[in-house]
């Protein structure tokens, strides 16, 4: 009896799972596999395997091809995904530069306001976005015109006086990058602090007889030796800068310098109207893929990062 | 010596605070500045005391109805989310097969960027006959097609897809907490004849208490700041039954170009994230449990 109701626990346990896992997994096969699709046999069969794989041949295989160029193409997807590319790496890098240069000065040296500026970086995991999202606007408006007028005389010499050299932190990737980095060091000292304390003093040691300064051993030794921490932090950031939509919502206008996340609402909304659901699929896979791929090649260290915060408190 | 390594510290210290200061802390102490004003973003604007606040806390104001659907949206997915991950990093815990294929799938909605989850649900809830919903509801239930997104029906729509997209990342968190129960502890209870309830209730809940709590407030969190599938799913236009504070501050901004307002209903949500952290941590901190 009591072998019969752990069985049916069991079973009650995994056909749980197996269905959950399919509610997870399915939709994502189906915007795959409908790619491959043309909008009307989308209509027609929206959830049958599209004719690529039931039947295959070189006129099926055009319908795909042609989905993703109009995407990719027509559709300005690469321009976004390069977009996405160029703001999320150059933020990646003075992230990690910069919060691991301010990490290692907290962790491992003493000096007047130490603890002071290390709760003033905690203080910023405590600001929701949202409030300082409509200041920063306008203070980009008022630091544009500001560097304009400051680089008036250097325009002048560059455009040989025949206008301004407008600087503008509105519509542009630099002013997205630095919103992004700013606001991604909170969470990136916090982190970073934690692991630089746990480096062993030794190596910096040996390397001071050795006679080398500060930064060399900072740069040589002790950021290699940060490395699994730093991997953590990259993964974690990046996966939010990607998938970043409000900040670019309101700071990038123009079509030209839309990342992916803005790129693909826009385009979702003109193909609803337009009701073109094979663009929209072979879009929505662009965006996926991505961010789906990285997870799965550094998926442990994801886990694990999110097992060391947990563990931590 | 001393001179050098106080440049040094100097100098590691000023690009990071540079930047944190003039681009989060600057713009985070001009909010409160700005919700004090009655400014239309051009002309001048004028100082008019804690008006703002009165406006947005009266009772004809829309904010109090934002407000509600921030609530909704943090109690019943963050409900849901919670039992759901709980439940099944407990079942992934007693080891079961396949259980880092589980792991690693259920986490997948949360890599995908919140604009992507949301197109793939418009998807799903179509009207058409893309729509999946729709299609079960006309080829299993002869149902006719139902308005899953229009904007009354949206906030409970948005139900499956918050729980869809967040139970693998709690599963993670409260399966790490769990897996660090060292197993002596769960053998020393048996061997008292505990079942497997009072294990749970014993052993399990008060030993991951902590994580359980940061699990609670990052729903909370989620649940205050709402926007982005709101914004798409809405076409940028929410309604009176869609609104959060987040959407309602950026038409307020961007649409009425009522800067005070909109920086109003931002101050207030920062205080309610502030509040139900410090809240939270302190309401649901038991005694720490030394193991």
């Amino acid at each position: 009896m009591g072998q019969l109701a752990g069985k049916v626990g069991v079973g009650i346990k995994y056909t749980v799972l197996i269905i959950y896992l399919a509610a997870v997994v399915f939709p994502m096969f189906w915007v795959v596999y409908t790619s491959a699709k043309s909008t009307q046999e989308i209509y027609k069969n929206p959830f049958g395997l599209p004719r690529v794989i039931t039947a295959p041949s070189t006129e099926n295989a055009h319908i795909l091809v042609e989905n993703y160029k109009r995407a990719w193409i027509g559709s300005h997807f690469s321009q976004y995904f390069v977009n996405s590319l160029k703001v999320v790496s150059i933020s990646l890098v003075l992230i990690l530069l910069f919060g691991s240069m301010a990490s290692y000065a907290i962790a491992r040296f003493e000096f007047f306001g130490k603890q002071f500026l290390y709760l003033l970086f905690l203080a910023g995991l405590l600001i929701p976005m949202q409030l300082i999202l409509i200041p920063l606007f306008f203070q980009f408006s008022d630091m544009g015109e500001w560097l304009t007028k400051a680089f008036a005389p250097l325009g002048n010499l560059i455009t040989g006086g025949r206008g301004l050299w407008v600087v503008s932190l509105h519509d542009s990737h630099a002013g997205l990058i630095i919103i992004y980095v700013a606001a991604s060091l909170p969470f990136t000292v916090f982190t970073l602090t934690a692991f630089f304390r746990t480096l062993p003093n030794e190596l910096r040691e040996a390397a001071m007889i050795d006679g080398a300064g500060e930064y060399r051993i900072f740069f040589q030794v002790m950021m290699p030796l940060g490395k699994p921490g730093l991997v953590t932090v990259a993964i974690f950031n990046f996966l939010g800068l990607w998938n970043e939509y409000l900040f670019g919502l309101v700071f990038l206008n123009s079509d030209s310098v839309k990342t992916l996340p803005l790129g693909l609402a826009s385009i979702s909304m003109q193909a609803q109207y337009k009701s073109d659901f094979g663009l929209m699929f072979a879009g929505l896979v662009i965006a996926m893929l991505p961010t789906l791929l990285v997870y799965m090649i550094l998926q442990e260290k994801l886990t694990k990062g999110i097992t060391v915060g947990a563990i931590k408190g | 010596m001393k001179q050098r390594q106080r440049f040094f510290i100097f100098t590691m210290l000023s690009p990071a605070l540079l930047l944190y200061g003039l681009f989060v802390l600057l713009p985070a102490v001009n909010a409160f500045r700005y919700s004090l004003l009655r400014w239309d973003g051009l002309g001048k604007p004028v100082f008019i005391g804690i008006q703002n606040f009165v406006k947005v806390f009266s009772s004809a104001s829309d904010f109090g109805v934002a407000l509600k659907h921030n609530i909704f949206l943090t109690v019943v997915p963050g409900v849901f989310t919670l039992s759901i991950s709980l439940y099944f990093a407990y079942i992934i815990h007693q080891k079961v097969k396949g259980a880092r294929l589980f792991r690693i799938a259920f986490f997948f909605p949360n890599v995908i960027s919140s604009v992507a989850v949301t197109l793939l649900w418009i998807l799903i809830y179509s009207t058409t006959d893309v729509g999946l919903l729709n299609h079960i509801r006309k080829i299993w239930f002869h149902l006719p097609a139902y308005a899953y997104t229009q904007s009354a029906n949206l906030l409970w729509a948005l139900v499956p897809m918050t729980v869809w997209t967040a139970v693998g990342f709690y599963m993670v968190l409260f399966l790490a907490a769990m897996e660090n129960i060292p197993e002596s502890l769960y053998e020393a209870a048996r061997l008292d004849g505990a079942g497997p309830a009072r294990l749970f209730q014993n052993i399990t809940i008060p030993l991951m208490w902590d994580v359980l709590t940061t699990g609670i407030i990052f729903l909370v969190v989620a649940g205050l700041k709402a926007f982005d599938a709101i914004w798409i799913m809405e076409n940028g236009r929410p309604t009176s039954f869609t609104h959060t504070l987040s959407t309602l501050m950026y038409s307020k901004v961007f649409e009425e170009y009522d800067i005070g307002r909109g920086t109003a209903i931002a101050v207030v949500l920062f205080f309610l994230v502030l509040g139900t952290t410090l809240i939270f941590r302190r309401l649901l901190q038991r005694e720490r449990l030394e193991y």
